[in-house]
C-alpha cells in the first residue's frame, strides 16, 4: 500500500532531501527533530515537525522506541531512516513492522546478516563475489611464509582476535612474513590473550569503488552504476565520483554483476551499496561490505542516471516494486560530489560548529547542491559537521572537474571555517586530474602540503 | 583541562548543561572558548524548551511551516503569570494517572511538594515519571490525557510557594 504520511527519522541535508522526495510524490511528511534542530530546514519544509527529546542524539535520534512511538502517534504509515543514526539497526524495521509502519529500507534480518562482517563475507563468497585473497588461521612463522608465498606479497598479517590496527603487520616477502608473525603474534597474545593470526593480500594503492543497488525484495535487483570514493581522510570519504574512470568496461560489467548477484541472493529490498576494494594494478576487485541504506554520495549516481533514488526508495517501501528495468537505467556523463564540512583545516580539521553568517551558493549548468544550510542557519555542536554536498555533472570527467572547481570558486560561506579550500586543492591537483589517486593519496600526498603553500 | 580529555569533558558538560535547566553556559579559558545555549539565537533569546507545541496528533499535518519562535514574553503568556512550567523530558504519550481508570496524580488546585509525581510519559510501554521541581500549587494542566507530547512541551503550570 502506497505510503501516505512519511516519518523522517534523521536530520541535516538528508532529512531535507527525503522531505523533498516525499513531496514530489504527494506524500505528507513528519520530521523528527531534537531540541537543537526544531528550526531546521527540514522541519520548516515538512508538514509537521515533532521534538523527540534533548539535543543529545542518544536521547533523540538514536532511540528507536522513541522514534517509532513518534511515528505511530503522528499517524505515519512509512518511515525513512536516512543514513547514519538508526539506519542500519535491525531494531528499527522490527519495531516498524510491529506497529504497521512501512520501513524504507531492507528487511531487518538482511540488515543484521550484512552488518556482521563474517556473515557478509560468507554470503558474498556463496554468491561467487571475489574476496581479498587470504588465509585460514596461521599458527607459526613457517605457516606465515608458506601462506604469504601462495597469496602473493605484500600481505597484511592480522590478529584473529584483534581490532583497531593492533597486532597488524605488513610483510613484503617471506622473511618479513616469518619475522612479522613472531612479533605480531606475541603482541596479539599480550593484547588480546590470543596469538592466532591470519593473512590477507595487502593492496598498497587501492581504490574504493562501490555499486549502487536497488532491489524489490523479491530477488530482482538493479544497479545504477558504480562510484569511486578514493579521496579519503581517516576512512572518511571527501570526494565521490561516478563512474569509476579508472576501470575498464569489461571489469565494470563484472563488478556490477557481482554486486547484483550478492544482493539478489538475499532478495535484497530497497537501496543499498556494495563496497569493493579495487586493485588497479592487478585489475581485480574484492568485496568489502554492504551498506544497507541510502548513502551520502547517492547524488552522483542520480546525476549520471537521471533517476531519483530516494523517490524510488519510498515507492518500493510502499509496495510498488521497481519502476524500471535495468535497460531503462542509462548512464551518461560524469559526476563528482564534494562534501563540505564545517571544519577548521588549520586545527587538524576540528569540527567548527556555529552560525552561518553568509551563504552564497553557486548555480550553473550541471551544478547541484544538497544542503540544509542558509544564511543565519545554525550548525549545532552535537552532530556531524557536514553543511552540504556540492555536485557537478559534465559530459566527461574533465568537464565535471571544471564545473566543480568553478562552483567551489563561486561558493561563499562565512561564519564558520569549511573544507571548501581543501576540496579546491584536491580537485585542481594534477594527480586528481590525471586520476592516478588511491585511498591513501590524500593523506600521503595532499595533506602534508596543504596549507603550507598558502602560508 | 587536558586536551586529550576534552571530548569526554565536553560531552559531560553538555549533558550536565542539558540537565541543569540553565539557558546558557559560556566558558573561556585561554584559547578555548565554549558557548552552550538552548537559545537558537543570539544570547538571551527565548529558550527552545519554551517553544509552542506543534499540532496534536489528532490533527492532520498541515501544509505550512511552523511559526517562528515567539519572543520570551509571549511564550510566558501560555502560563498563568508567576507560575513555572513542568515540561516533558522527551516525546511520548502523556498520562495523568498511574493506570487506566485510576485517579490522576494531581488535580488543579492541589498542593505538591518538590519531587511529587505529576504524570507519566510513555514511550513504547516504557514509562517515565515526571516530578515537580518545586513545592507549590498546580494551577493548570496544559495537555489532554493520552495526548502525544513533545520534548520540552509544557505539561503543568505550578505556582511555587
Amino acid at each position: 500500500m502506497a505510503i501516505k504520511r512519511l516519518f523522517v527519522a534523521n536530520r541535516g541535508e538528508i532529512a531535507l532531501r527525503v522531505v523533498k522526495a516525499a513531496q514530489a510524490l504527494n506524500i505528507e511528511t513528519v520530521v523528527a527533530v531534537s531540541d537543537a534542530d526544531w528550526e531546521s530546514a527540514a522541519a520548516k519544509m515538512a508538514d509537521r515537525a515533532v521534538v523527540l527529546g534533548p539535543a543529545s542524539a542518544a536521547k533523540s535520534y538514536l532511540d528507536p522506541r522513541l522514534v517509532v512511538h513518534a511515528a505511530r502517534e503522528s499517524g505515519c504509515d512509512g518511515l525513512h531512516p536516512g543514513y547514519g543514526f538508526l539506519s542500519e539497526r535491525a531494531i528499527l524495521p522490527r519495531l516498524c513492522e510491529d506497529h504497521g509502519i512501512a520501513f524504507v529500507g531492507p528487511r531487518p534480518d538482511v540488515i543484521e546478516a550484512l552488518g556482521d562482517k563474517l556473515q557478509a563475507r560468507a554470503m558474498a563468497s556463496a554468491a561467487g563475489v571475489p574476496l581479498v585473497p587470504g588465509s585460514e588461521n596461521i599458527a607459526s612463522g613457517a605457516d606465515a611464509r608458506r601462506e604469504g608465498d601462495r597469496i602473493g606479497y605484500p600481505v597484511l598479517l592480522k590478529a584473529a582476535a584483534g581490532g583497531g590496527g593492533r597486532g597488524m603487520v605488513i610483510a613484503n616477502n617471506g622473511d618479513e612474513a616469518e619475522a612479522g608473525f613472531q612479533r605480531a603474534s606475541a603482541e596479539a597474545e599480550a593484547a588480546f590473550g590470543d596469538g592466532t593470526m591470519f593473512m590477507e593480500r595487502f593492496v598498497p594503492e587501492a581504490r574504493h569503488v562501490e555499486v549502487q543497488l536497488m532491489g524489490d525484495g523479491q530477488g530482482k535487483v538493479l544497479h545504477f552504476g558504480e562510484r569511486d570514493c578514493s579521496v579519503q581522510r581517516r576512512y572518511q570519504k571527501l570526494i565521490e565520483e561516478a563512474p569509476c574512470a579508472a576501470m575498464s568496461d569489461e571489469l565494470r560489467a563484472k563488478l556490477h554483476k557481482s554486486a547484483i548477484d550478492l544482493a539478489a541472493s538475499v532478495n535484497y529490498r530497497n537501496a543499498g551499496t556494495a563496497e569493493f576494494l579495487f586493485d588497479v594494478q592487478r585489475q581485480e576487485f574484492y568485496f568489502i561490505e554492504v551498506n544497507a541504506r541510502i548513502q551520502v554520495e547517492h547524488p552522483v549516481s542520480e546525476m549520471i542516471s537521471s533517476f531519483d533514488l530516494v523517490q524510488e526508495q519510498i515507492r518500493i517501501a510502499g509496495g510498488a516494486g521497481l519502476s524500471v528495468g535495468q535497460d531503462d537505467v542509462v548512464l551518461s556523463g560524469h559526476a563528482i560530489e564534494c562534501r563540505i564540512n564545517a571544519e577548521d583545516a588549520a586545527r587538524d580539521f576540528a569540527p567548527s560548529p556555529g552560525r552561518i553568517t553568509r551563504w552564497d551558493a553557486p548555480t550553473g549548468e550541471g551544478i547541484r547542491l544538497d544542503s540544509h544550510m542558509a544564511e543565519g542557519a545554525m550548525i549545532p555542536p552535537f552532530y556531524d559537521s557536514m553543511v552540504g554536498k556540492l555536485i557537478a555533472h559534465g559530459k566527461d570527467r574533465a568537464e565535471a572537474i571544471d564545473r566543480l572547481v568553478g562552483a567551489i570558486d563561486d561558493f561563499v560561506i562565512e561564519g564558520v571555517p569549511t573544507t571548501l579550500g581543501l576540496q579546491r586543492a584536491i580537485a585542481t591537483h594534477p594527480d586528481f586530474v590525471a586520476n592516478t589517486i588511491h585511498t591513501r593519496w590524500l593523506e600521503q600526498v595532499v595533506l602534508p602540503q596543504f596549507g603550507k603553500d598558502a602560508a | 583541562m587536558a586536551d586529550s580529555a576534552l571530548p569526554e569533558n565536553l560531552r559531560y558538560l553538555i549533558e550536565e548543561f542539558n540537565r541543569s535547566g540553565l539557558r546558557e553556559l559560556h566558558i573561556r579559558r585561554g584559547d578555548f572558548e565554549l558557548l552552550l545555549s538552548h537559545t537558537d539565537h543570539a544570547p538571551s533569546a527565548p529558550a527552545a524548551s519554551r517553544r509552542p507545541a506543534s499540532p496534536s496528533p489528532q490533527q492532520a499535518p498541515q501544509a505550512q511551516a511552523p511559526a517562528a519562535p515567539p519572543p520570551a514574553e509571549q511564550i510566558a503568556d501560555g502560563l498563568p503569570e508567576g507560575t513555572v512550567a513542568v515540561v516533558a523530558p522527551n516525546l511520548g504519550t502523556f498520562y495523568r494517572s498511574p493506570k487506566p481508570g485510576a485517579a490522576p496524580y494531581v488535580e488543579v488546585g492541589q498542593r505538591v511538594e518538590q519531587g511529587a509525581e505529576l504524570c507519566l510519559i510513555e514511550v513504547m510501554k516504557l514509562f517515565t515519571t515526571v516530578r515537580s521541581e518545586v513545592s507549590g500549587t498546580v494551577e493548570a494542566v496544559l495537555v489532554e490525557d493520552t495526548a502525544m507530547v513533545e520534548a520540552g512541551q509544557a505539561l503543568f503550570a505550578v505556582r511555587a510557594d
